[in-house]
Order: C-alpha cells, then sequence, then structure tokens
C-alpha cells in the first residue's frame, strides 16, 4: 500500500484518534472494497477503478508457470462492468486451479460469492472461426447497483511459456488504477528478457528485479485523433529465451533466432505440394522469367483455388495447417493460405517470405523491433522486389495482387527468411497513391432540377473503401450512392457502372443520377451549392483541454472537376471566390472558373497528411478543418434574366 | 432433322437430370449453370431442400428423428458462407441430449469438362458444447469455388417432444422444398405459419396406420421440455396407432431479402412452427396446453413458475408497507413501486413470461429475468389491493402472436387497472414509468391475463404522441456568426430515448455529442434538468455559438433560419419498401424560432408559409413564418401520428419526407437597407 494522501492531513490529536480506530474497523485491503474510499482524484470520469491488482508469475521451468492473479475492481456503471476481467481461457495446456469472485456494495459489504462451478464454461471461439479448442469460463454477474466492488482471484497452471502475461497497469480510457504490481519469479534456469515502455511521466516503482508497482493513476479520457493507447501508456512485457509452445520447444534470443525457429520448426515441414499441383502451377507460368509477374500467377491460382475458413486446434494458432491440406479441401486460415502460397511459389523458384503482424484497419500496431517474442495476429506474405517488398493479402479471393492499404498497411511486420526473422516496415501509402478523383457533368434546368453524370476514380487506400460497392446488389449499391451524396436531397441514382481494373488498382465508378430542386429558389434567385459530389462536413471534436497529442494515421488525396451547365434563361449572378489553404496537416483548394455564359468549372483539391502532432496543434487542425467545412458548402447564385 | 431429334433428346434429357434429387444425383447442367434462371443476383441457391420429421418407437418410448438433405449451389464468391454449415443440438441434461447421426457431404466441381467429387471428412466436423444446453455441430464443404455444388445430409435424433420451427425461406431461392412431418397420434401439434411471410406453402394433410410394440406408462407426461420416458412405469403391448401427416411440396421459393429500418429479417421469414398443445394421459383423453387463447392463457396462468408466483407476498410485505401503505391512488402506488423493483432486483438480459427458480429467489439474489422482475411488481400491487394483472407479450423481434400458442409469447408486463383507465408498466429497465414500456415491448397487442382466468387483449402501441419541443433564439452577429439560447423538452419516448443516451455522461461529454454533426458550433453553459426523475419531462438547455451561420453572397445575405436543428437529410432513401416501416410510437416535433437580424439588414425574401399533410393527416408537417420588426420568427411542426407505413404508401411517405427537408433548408434572403 502507497502512503494515502489523505491521512497525512490528520494532524491534531482527535483525528489521530479517529485514524486508529479506522485502522482497527477496516485493515488497509478492506478499505478496497469500499467505493466511497477512493481518491476523489482516481474517481473523476472513470467507468472502473482497479483498486489492486496482482499479478505473480511462477516460472517454474522453460515449458512451466503459474500465474497467480488477485484483482480488486470497483465499477461504476454498465461500461464498467466490461472491465472486470473475471475470466480465465483453458485448454490442454492450461488449467485453471483455482479461480472464485466476490462482490462487494458500495460500503465494502460482501454480497455475493462465486466458486469455480458458479464461472460459465464456454467455448472460447472468436467470431469467424470455424473451431476452436479454447475454452474459457467467465463470471457472468448482473450488478445489483453501481458502485460495486469485485474481487476476483486465479490461479492457472501453464504447461507452455510462449505468452508470458503482460503488465499494463493503466489497462484502458476511463478507468484509473489505485495499485497494480506485477512480479515475475523465474526459477527456470533459462534467461528470461523483458522490456518496459512508457514507464515515464507514471507513478511506478521498482519494487525488485522483474518486481514492479503503480499506484495512483489517474484516468485518461479518449480524445478523437489519440494515438494507439497501448503506444503512450506503460507496459512491461516479458519472454524466455528458451519457451514452449504447446508442445514445441522454442528459441528466442532475438528476432533473427527466432524466426529460424519458426521456419524450421513451424514452417518448414508444411510446404510439401502433390506432383499434380507442381505441374499444373509451372504450366501457368512456364511462359515468363519474371518472378514477380510469376507470383501474379499464383496469386490469382490461390484466390480462385481457397477460401478463408479459420479452425485453431493446438498449437495451430502459431503452425499453419499443410500446404497437402489446403491443397486438398480448398481452405485455410492467414497462416494456412500464406504458407500454401509460399509453398507453390518455392516450387517454381520464386522467393518469398511467410510474414507475421497486427492486422487491423483502425488500429495500425507494430510488432516491436527492439523485443522479440510471440507477437502479432496476422499472417500475409512478403515477396522480395529488388530493394523493396511487394505485400500480399492470401486470405482475400478478390484482393489485388500487391494491394495492402487498409489493413496491414505502414506496419513493423516480421519477415522469416530461411536465415532467420528480419522486422520491416510494410508499404505506407502516400496520398498521391490514395487519390479519389471525382469528375462529373452537371445540367441544371431554370427551376434548379439537375441531371448529372459523376465517374470516381480510386487508388490505394481509397480504393479499398469503395471496392466493394461492386459486389453489392442494385438496391444496396443505389443506397450507398444515396447515403454518400446524402447533401443532395431528392437524390435519384438513374444507373451505376464499374470498372475494376485489378493490375492498376483503380477502381472506377460512374454513376448517372438526377435530383429535383437541388438549387433552392428564392424569388427569382437559385441558390446552389457546387460542390455536390464530395461534402466534407465534420469537424473533429472541440475539446476545453486537449489532454492527448493526436496523429493522422493514413494521408489520402481528393480532387474534384465539375462542370456546371444552366439553361441561356439563367445568369450568374455570384461565384464564391477561390480559397487556397496549406497547412502543415494539409492543403486545400478550390475555385470556380466561368467557361462559358452558361458554365462553369469547379475544381477542388484537398490533400490529408500522415502525421504526429503535439496536442497544442489540435486547435490549428480544427481550424484547417472548420475552414474545409465552411467552404465546400460555399454557394453560388444564379438568376433569371 | 436428325440434329433437331438430337436437340429435342439433349433438352429433354437435361432436363431429366436437372430434376434428379437422390442423393449424389448431381448433374453437369447443376454444376455447369452460371447464374440463378429467376435470381441473376443471387449468390447462391438451395438447388433441393428436402427435411423429414418423424417419431420412431424404440425402448424409451418415441424418439424424434429430423433427416435433412440439402443440395446448393454456389454462384460466387459471395455466396462461399453457404458452404459452411451450423447445426444446433439441445442438451437437456441428465444424458437425455440430441444426437448428430449420419453426416455425409460431397462437393460437386467441373475439372477439364468432367464433374470431378471431393468428400466431406469426418475430420472436417467439428463438434462443441456451446454451454450447457446448446451443442454446435460445424463443418465446411472442401474445394468451393465459383460454380461449385455442394451436396450434404444429415439425422438429427432427439429424445424431446418439442419440435423445431421447419425453415421454409433462405436469403438465397429454393428451387425444390420437401418437408414431411409425421407425429404420432399421442401428441397433438398445431402448425403456425408466420403471418408477415411474404411466402405461404401450400399443406397436405393425411393420416396413416403404424404398427409397434407400445409400452403404456402409468405415470403423466405433462413438461414438453422433459423427456417424456422420465420416472414412469411400463407395460407393453403389441399395437398400432395413427400418424398424422403433414407435407409441404413446393418449388422456387423467393430469397428472403434484407432491408434496412426492420427490426430482425426472421420476422419476415416463411416457417412452419410446430407447438406440441396436448399429450394423451394415461387414463385416455388429453392432457392440452393449447387451442384457444383462453386455453392458452389458463394454461400459463395455472403454471406454478407464473401464477404462483404472484400470489407470494411474505417475504416482501414488510418492505413495501412504509412506502406504499399510507398511500391510496393506485397510480401513484404502482410508480412508487415500479422504482422500488428497479432498485431491489435488476434485469440479466433474458426474456420470458415465467419465473425460472421463483420471485422470491430473484428478489434476494437481486437480479432475475423478465418475468421475476414483472411478476412481483404485480404481485406488490396484488398486495397492496390494486388491480395490476400481466399482460403477455411477444417482443418487437419475436413476431405477432396471431395463433393461440405460448411461444408467441415471450415476454410479461405489468398493467393496472382503475375505473379511470388503465397504465402499463415494465420495471426492467432505468427511464420506463407510466405508459412507457422499453421499445423492445412495444409489439401490436398484449394478452391480459385476470385472476378469474379470464384474457382479454390489450393495444400496446401508444396513442398519445412523444413530445419534442424546441425554441431556438437566433441573434445574428456583424461578422455572419450567430449566438443564442436553444431550449429542448422531451417527453415520454423521446425522454426515454434521451436519457438512456444523456443520463449518466459528464457534461463535458453531453457537450461534446450536441456539437458533433453540427459544424463549427460551441455550446456552454448546458443545463439538463429532470435527468433521472421519470416524472418529469426531460428539459435541457444551452448556449451556443455558430460561425459561418449565413452565407454573404454579393450584396446579399442568405440564411438557412432552422439552423443547426433543420433535417439535414431525409432518413428514407431506398425507392422502394419490401416491408412497412415501424416508428414504435407517434411522434410529435415542434420549432419556435426567432431570429434578431442584424444592424442595417431587412428580410428581402422570406420563405413562404406552407403546410404539407401525408395520407389524411397521418402526418402533417407546418411552416409559419413572418416578420415582426426587427425580428424574423418562425413556427415550425412535425407530426407523425400513425406508428406504421405500409409499403405501399412507401413512395408517397418518401416524397413528404423529401419535401420537409427542402421546405427546412430554404434560405431567408437579407439585403442591406
Amino acid at each position: 500500500m502507497p502512503p494515502n494522501p489523505f491521512r497525512m492531513t490528520f494532524k491534531t490529536l482527535p483525528y489521530y484518534l479517529l485514524f486508529f480506530i479506522c485502522l482497527l474497523s477496516y485493515s488497509q485491503t478492506q478499505d478496497l472494497y469500499n467505493a466511497s474510499l477512493i481518491p476523489d482524484e482516481l474517481s473523476d470520469k472513470v467507468n472502473s477503478v482497479v483498486r489492486y491488482h496482482d499479478t505473480k508469475i511462477d516460472i517454474s521451468a522453460y515449458n512451466r508457470m503459474l500465474v497467480t492473479e488477485k484483482r480488486i475492481i470497483t465499477v461504476y456503471n454498465k461500461i464498467g462492468d466490461r472491465n472486470l476481467r473475471a475470466f480465465a481461457g483453458y485448454d490442454d495446456k492450461r488449467t485453471i486451479k483455482k479461480i472464485e469472485a466476490f462482490v462487494y456494495d458500495k460500503s465494502g459489504n460482501q454480497i455475493k460469492k462465486f466458486k469455480k462451478g458458479d464461472f460459465v464454461d464456454e467455448s472460447a471461439v472468436s467470431g469467424g472461426t470455424l473451431y476452436s479448442d479454447s475454452r474459457v469460463k467467465y463470471l457472468n454477474y448482473t450488478p445489483i447497483s453501481y458502485p460495486y466492488t469485485l474481487e476476483f482471484y486465479a490461479e492457472i497452471d501453464y504447461q507452455t511459456t510462449a505468452f508470458i502475461p503482460t503488465w499494463q497497469p493503466l489497462e484502458k480510457y476511463y478507468n484509473a488504477t489505485q495499485n497494480s504490481e506485477y512480479q515475475i519469479i523465474n526459477n527456470s534456469g533459462v534467461e528470461l528478457k523483458s522490456k518496459a515502455s512508457n514507464f515515464e511521466g507514471f507513478n511506478i516503482e521498482t519494487k525488485g528485479p522483474l518486481h514492479y508497482k503503480a499506484s495512483n493513476m489517474p484516468a485518461i479520457a479518449y480524445e478523437e485523433y489519440s494515438p494507439d493507447f497501448d503506444s503512450f501508456t506503460p507496459e512491461f512485457k516479458a519472454a524466455l529465451i528458451e519457451f514452449d509452445m504447446e508442445g514445441v520447444k522454442g528459441i528466442n534470443n532475438n528476432w533473427q533466432e527466432f524466426g529460424k525457429w519458426m521456419n524450421d520448426v513451424l514452417i518448414a515441414d508444411t510446404q510439401k505440394l502433390p506432383e499434380s499441383v507442381i505441374n499444373e502451377v509451372k504450366a501457368l507460368t512456364a511462359y515468363t522469367n519474371d518472378p514477380i509477374e510469376k507470383a501474379k500467377i499464383v496469386y490469382q491460382f490461390v484466390q480462385d483455388k481457397t477460401r478463408y475458413i479459420s479452425v485453431q486446434v493446438g498449437i495451430g494458432g502459431w503452425k499453419p495447417i499443410s500446404a497437402m491440406e489446403v491443397n486438398q479441401v480448398g481452405y485455410g486460415d492467414c497462416k494456412g493460405l500464406t504458407n500454401y502460397t509460399q509453398a507453390l511459389l518455392k516450387e517454381i523458384g520464386v522467393e518469398s517470405y511467410y510474414t507475421v503482424i497486427y492486422g487491423g484497419s483502425g488500429r495500425i500496431y507494430d510488432i516491436d523491433k527492439d523485443f522479440s517474442s510471440t507477437q502479432g495476429n496476422h499472417v500475409i506474405l512478403c515477396l522480395p522486389n529488388e530493394d523493396d517488398y511487394i505485400w500480399l493479402e492470401c486470405t482475400s479471393q478478390t484482393n489485388p495482387f500487391g494491394l495492402i492499404a487498409g489493413f496491414t498497411d505502414d506496419r513493423a511486420a516480421l519477415i522469416i527468411k530461411p536465415e532467420g526473422g528480419e522486422v520491416v516496415r510494410t508499404k505506407a501509402y502516400k496520398p498521391y497513391e490514395s487519390l479519389q478523383h471525382t469528375k462529373a457533368t452537371v445540367l441544371f434546368d431554370e427551376s434548379g432540377n439537375l441531371e448529372a453524370s459523376v465517374e470516381i476514380k480510386s487508388t490505394g487506400y481509397q480504393y479499398s473503401l469503395r471496392e466493394a460497392y461492386e459486389t453489392k446488389d442494385v438496391k444496396e449499391q443505389n443506397l450507398n450512392y444515396k447515403n454518400y451524396w446524402g447533401n443532395i436531397n431528392n437524390l435519384q441514382i438513374d444507373g451505376v457502372s464499374f470498372k475494376n481494373d485489378k493490375d492498376e488498382i483503380e477502381f472506377v465508378e460512374n454513376v448517372n443520377l438526377s435530383a429535383k430542386n437541388y438549387a433552392s429558389k428564392t424569388g427569382n434567385r437559385l441558390l446552389l451549392q457546387p460542390n455536390l459530389f464530395n461534402v466534407v462536413s465534420t469537424i473533429p471534436a472541440r475539446y476545453s483541454t486537449r489532454y492527448l497529442d493526436f496523429q493522422i494515421s493514413r494521408g489520402y488525396e481528393d480532387q474534384d472537376e465539375y462542370v456546371l451547365e444552366f439553361p441561356d434563361t439563367l445568369e450568374i449572378e455570384a461565384l464564391p471566390e477561390p480559397v487556397l489553404i496549406d497547412t502543415k496537416f494539409g492543403t486545400y483548394e478550390f475555385s470556380i472558373e466561368t467557361l462559358d455564359k452558361n458554365k462553369v468549372q469547379y475544381k477542388r483539391k484537398y490533400i490529408l497528411n500522415k502525421g504526429s502532432y503535439a496536442k497544442e496543434e489540435y486547435e490549428d487542425f480544427r481550424e484547417f478543418r472548420k475552414l474545409i467545412a465552411k467552404h465546400d458548402k460555399a454557394k453560388m447564385v444564379l438568376k433569371t434574366k | 432433322m436428325k440434329s433437331i431429334i438430337l436437340t429435342l433428346l439433349l433438352v429433354f434429357n437435361l432436363t431429366l437430370t436437372a430434376q434428379n434429387f437422390k442423393y449424389g444425383k448431381v448433374s453437369d447442367v447443376e454444376v455447369i449453370e452460371k447464374a440463378h434462371p429467376l435470381e441473376p443476383n443471387a449468390n447462391a441457391a438451395v438447388l433441393y431442400k428436402s427435411e423429414k420429421i418423424y417419431f420412431v418407437y424404440t425402448s424409451d418410448g418415441f424418439n424424434q428423428m429430423r433427416e435433412v438433405h440439402e443440395r446448393i449451389k454456389i454462384y460466387n464468391k459471395e455466396g462461399f458462407d453457404w458452404a459452411t454449415k451450423r447445426i444446433v443440438l439441445y442438451r437437456g441434461g441428465g444424458g437425455s441430449n440430441e444426437i448428430l447421426k449420419k453426416v455425409q457431404g460431397e462437393t460437386y466441381n467441373i475439372e477439364g469438362g468432367k464433374i470431378s467429387k471431393d468428400k466431406l471428412t469426418k475430420q472436417a466436423i467439428f463438434e462443441e458444447d456451446v454451454n450447457d444446453f446448446i451443442r454446435v455441430s460445424t463443418f465446411t464443404m472442401p474445394n468451393i469455388k465459383e460454380g461449385t455444388v455442394i451436396e450434404y445430409a444429415y439425422t438429427i435424433e432427439s429424445p424431446f417432444l418439442a419440435i423445431d420451427d421447419v425453415i421454409l425461406q433462405y436469403e438465397v431461392p429454393i428451387n425444390q422444398l420437401e418437408v414431411a412431418i409425421a407425429t404420432p397420434e399421442y401428441y397433438r401439434y398445431n402448425k403456425t405459419f408466420n403471418p408477415k411471410a411474404q411466402f405461404y406453402p401450400v399443406i397436405k394433410e393425411s393420416q396413416e396406420n403404424k404398427s409397434a410394440t407400445l409400452v403404456s406408462s402409468s405415470g403423466p407426461t405433462t413438461s414438453i421440455n422433459a423427456p417424456k420416458n422420465a420416472s414412469r412405469n411400463y407395460s407393453q403391448s403389441q399395437g398400432t396407432y395413427i400418424d398424422y401427416r403433414i407435407e409441404i411440396n413446393e418449388t422456387n421459393i423467393p430469397a428472403l431479402k434484407d432491408e434496412e429500418l426492420i427490426s430482425s429479417l426472421d420476422n419476415y421469414r416463411a416457417k412452419l412452427g410446430m407447438e406440441l398443445t396436448a399429450i394423451q394421459q394415461s387414463g385416455g383423453g388429453f392432457k392440452t396446453f393449447s387451442t384457444t387463447w383462453e386455453k392458452v392463457c389458463e394454461n400459463i396462468y395455472q403454471a406454478p413458475s407464473f401464477g404462483e408466483q404472484i400470489k407470494r407476498s411474505n417475504f416482501y410485505s414488510s418492505d413495501i408497507e412504509p412506502i406504499v401503505g399510507s398511500i391510496s391512488d393506485p397510480f401513484t402506488k404502482a410508480f412508487i413501486l415500479q422504482n422500488f423493483v428497479r432498485s431491489k432486483v435488476k434485469w440479466n438480459g433474458l426474456y420470458g413470461f415465467t419465473s425460472p427458480k421463483g420471485i422470491r429467489n430473484a428478489y434476494k439474489e437481486g437480479a432475475g429475468n423478465i418475468a421475476d422482475i414483472n411478476l412481483l411488481l404485480i404481485s406488490m400491487l396484488q398486495s397492496s389491493n390494486v388491480n395490476a394483472y400481466p399482460v403477455l407479450v411477444s417482443t418487437r423481434n419475436h413476431g405477432v402472436p396471431l395463433f393461440p400458442t405460448q411461444n408467441g409469447f415471450n415476454y410479461v408486463i405489468c398493467m393496472v387497472e382503475t375505473d379511470e383507465g388503465y397504465a402499463l408498466f415494465d420495471a426492467s429497465e432505468n427511464f420506463t414509468s407510466f405508459n412507457v414500456l422499453p421499445p423492445r415491448a412495444i409489439n401490436w397487442q398484449g394478452r391480459v391475463l385476470k385472476p378469474d382466468g379470464s384474457s382479454h387483449w390489450v393495444n400496446l402501441i401508444p396513442n398519445k404522441p412523444s413530445i419534442q419541443s424546441t425554441s431556438l433564439n437566433v441573434t445574428l452577429n456583424d461578422d455572419f456568426s450567430a449566438e443564442g439560447v436553444v431550449r429542448k423538452r422531451y417527453t415520454d419516448y423521446l425522454a426515454f430515448d434521451y436519457r438512456n443516451k444523456y443520463a449518466f455522461s459528464s457534461d463535458d461529454d453531453h457537450i461534446t455529442k450536441l456539437e458533433s454533426g453540427n459544424g463549427s458550433i460551441e455550446i456552454s453553459e448546458l443545463n439538463f434538468e429532470n435527468a433521472k426523475d421519470v416524472t418529469k419531462p426531460v428539459d435541457v438547455s444551452y448556449k451556443y455559438e455558430l460561425q459561418d451561420a449565413v452565407e454573404n453572397i454579393g450584396d446579399n445575405v442568405y440564411l438557412q433560419p432552422m439552423l443547426f436543428t433543420a433535417m439535414k437529410e431525409s432518413p428514407f432513401k431506398s425507392d422502394t419498401r419490401l416491408y412497412p416501416i415501424d416508428f414504435t410510437y407517434p411522434v410529435s416535433e415542434k420549432y419556435i424560432i426567432n431570429i434578431m437580424l442584424p444592424e442595417g439588414y431587412e428580410v428581402e425574401i422570406l420563405p413562404q408559409s406552407e403546410a404539407l399533410t401525408f395520407k389524411d393527416e397521418a402526418c402533417i408537417f407546418k411552416y409559419i413564418s413572418k416578420v415582426n420588426g426587427k425580428y424574423l420568427q418562425l413556427n415550425i411542426s412535425l407530426d407523425i401520428n400513425t406508428t406504421v407505413i405500409g409499403t405501399t404508401d412507401y413512395t408517397e411517405f418518401k416524397a413528404f419526407f423529401e419535401k420537409i427537408v427542402e421546405k427546412q433548408n430554404e434560405q431567408v434572403v437579407l439585403k442591406k437597407v
């Protein structure tokens, strides 16, 4: 227990007496069950407060560890219920020796008890997985009132050491931590490496070797455009240099050796293929000597032959199912399909590397270059291309060759070469590589109705955002456009066609549309917004004080060119002035030019740069976006002659 | 001539092979087909589905068998999911579980002009216990490509009498459907069809004599979910009995299409329900469960987990006496006890109209299902001499109870009746109140059960509109920014929604959410009254500043007078509608807007006052504008008096909303004096 700052203020004798009485009736730990004794600075803006969390990891051998957890958490509301973490996973190699929980009301009186048999036992299959052999016991508790406090104990015996629990004393947004302790006792005789990150600025003391304690960490509120929570909050991770993964011994001095182990032990023996498919692929690729061209053929072959199905059994969480099996059944998970593609490429003499990575579109997360351990949640394939790499997503049946924008772009990944592992960065798409170019011709009649034909070409990240339109049914496609162009009331979609050029990675949409009364009529004037098809109206949220630095994780570029035509009965009364805004966050410009007495051209260009910025710059970024929102709705005025 | 005959023969031959639905007889034509002939956009199609349900007599009594055989065509990659099958098996405890048997499957592809076949292997079939009640068996077929035909068959052997719904419609078309159900005369089932479905099958009914060595039992079997062989004495005899048969033979059942703004696609799926209504007793005669609404309700009321529960009062009487003892008004009592129950027993997320462990247990544990909570409320009210009755409800995602079945209901609420009228209560959630139920429970009508055994329907759809009224004061500054005060009031369901959204938010978060999507607005001095007091409407007020409120183009100033309170776009975008739109409750929105004009400007053009109506004033929109010296005043309202918009009225309704958006976004033109 840290010294309680409130106690130190009791200076006069009567208060001291009071203090002693307190001590007698409430031991220090008992204080932790009482919600009203949480210091004010920890209970401000929280869903939950971790009162006390103690993780002890006792490693007795390279393949054995005992993890003991004690956790006391006070929960303030329904969202906080999700932070209970009163569960334990188990399978062949993980045994739950003890699991129990106690619930206390807001004054710290025990109101409920849960023994092992009271926990719900369920399969731990996650969405998208056909089958997994791992299971979970979790607490299913309906709170009677808030706040309440939950005490949870678990003791898990691991016969595998590949995943040593990490320590994150500050767990998530809107959650404060009063006390959190973590200790590893390593009696295995095997060297343990560890890494502490982001400890500076947080109240963490070192109690001994591999023994830390954090106290009184106030909650952090979420703010838009914040970097990943884990990237600025404390974390401690550890790994054995010789470990056991589901009965298989692994080596992990560094990424090079860890990669070599993966290659030799997990991958090498899974790449055998039947003669027939080898011959088939050889025949298909015989016409060219270009390895990239050959790889394209193989990628297409795999896309046509397979689909994504995930089955996780035993070491199958890390070892791919054999290429032979994928070839036979025509499905596999990311590991199986990547490995199958690699095996095929190997047979025709094209080098490629199995690659471990964190997949995710919203969360861009790196494999830690400086700390080798079991990391990552996804596997892709890396194809060396002179000084650079081409990255292949093998779980998609439709993805163009080499496109990774959106799910695995711009992050550190572990590539497994036969000689060992290496951490490299995947492709980051520059704004001009994630381009959306919209061209339109718009015809107005004298009452403000319009007919238009629009062409949208997208590449890179913007390609990946839009190409799914193609496979939807017509009703849904129309609805997509009506939502995308929600700024046009009475919108009617008259026809849609697509061209998906997977070689150039360019998606072209052609849309014919019409809308009644687009221009609003006031007297003899028609008022209309020339930016019809690409309006940015959202402005990042305002915070009276911004606490966190911010980042724009992907850049992109939009170009728009619309020609607007009017009947001779109308003439232009007023046009908005051209605008150019140039900031470190990006640039925005638009102009309207008269092409003819009843024809104008609207041009717009908006580039958003990727970048990380200090919190003090957030208001500037908002200002930039406010200006864009303002200028995107700039109007022009026509009037009847 | 020869070639014509050959062609004819070929066509004839093709037609023949395409019609062979015997297991394993997949034809070239089926594998070659590129698109569905009737629904060319279909990603897959069920070429054939057969489901046979029958009972076989064994030494344990009758066992239910369900034989399923499906042949599915996969046209493209979006259809690949149809190659994975998930079969749910119920576990009854005590070893009486459903068992999956005789699983077989094959994948058919064309390779090098010939049909190739891949078998589903045993290793590719996974079984797992999802929880204590359900085991799931999953398999996915090998070698799926665009064009693949798969075929699989399996049998579920069940010790239970309850028959699962027979699904008659999928999200892809079914070309040929055969259903055959045979039930022995000892068990009577009532068949029901989904009234909201757009497809109805033709049913053929018949009887068939069967013979078996029968065991007659001397103990009654009354529970539907208990295995029928539980603790009885048997005597054997060779006997005959009658099977009641139901057959469905249909072709070309259209795909079930999804649509936005519906509660659950399942509500519109064609399906056949078989509810057990009676079991023959050992002494002859039937124990009936449900045949008429009166009978259904009587049975429910008599169930120990329902009517009996309401009668218990000793465990709480001393707790409620101090809080309602001195109160005489029944509605006030109901109000107080609703709050009391809410504070004592929390909803565990489960529906149900019966209390599985008893309301006393729920009261002690502090948590329970819907029945625990609302039966407790009813019980407390009855024991306080209030006329309170249970109302059985089918929730919005559970379809409409058109046929007299117990399965038609899944929820119960409370009704309080006096000479002046009645009110509905539900204590399972925060912020419900007098006639404000959780929206899930507002589905057509509910069945009121009276202690004397009688029952009748009560309308659940609120008559009274929920009101949102807004007063917006605007001062236009010289720099064309605007500032002022907004006052909003929400009643009934709109108050319920608002409280659920914001009652537990900090002011900062509340402001951030109010600002979101409203351009360069800054909100301050937020005041949120009656956030938790459900006896009063929600009152919210705040100050705002809005940059770029108006546009200055040339010599004129253009202004959309509703500012950020206008509807920005119509929520109804689809050209057509497959299913009705259900607003759940009537709504009335009112806006009073007062704009002080900037110095040196006057109104040149004002949007005209106008009224729009939809369908004999089922919905009314009014827009009244006037200039009053330095002030521009608007009075705008939208009343949605109906809760359901039918599909035939949709086009008109969509146009009505588009006109509202158009009108709300009309501009006022100001000019310099």
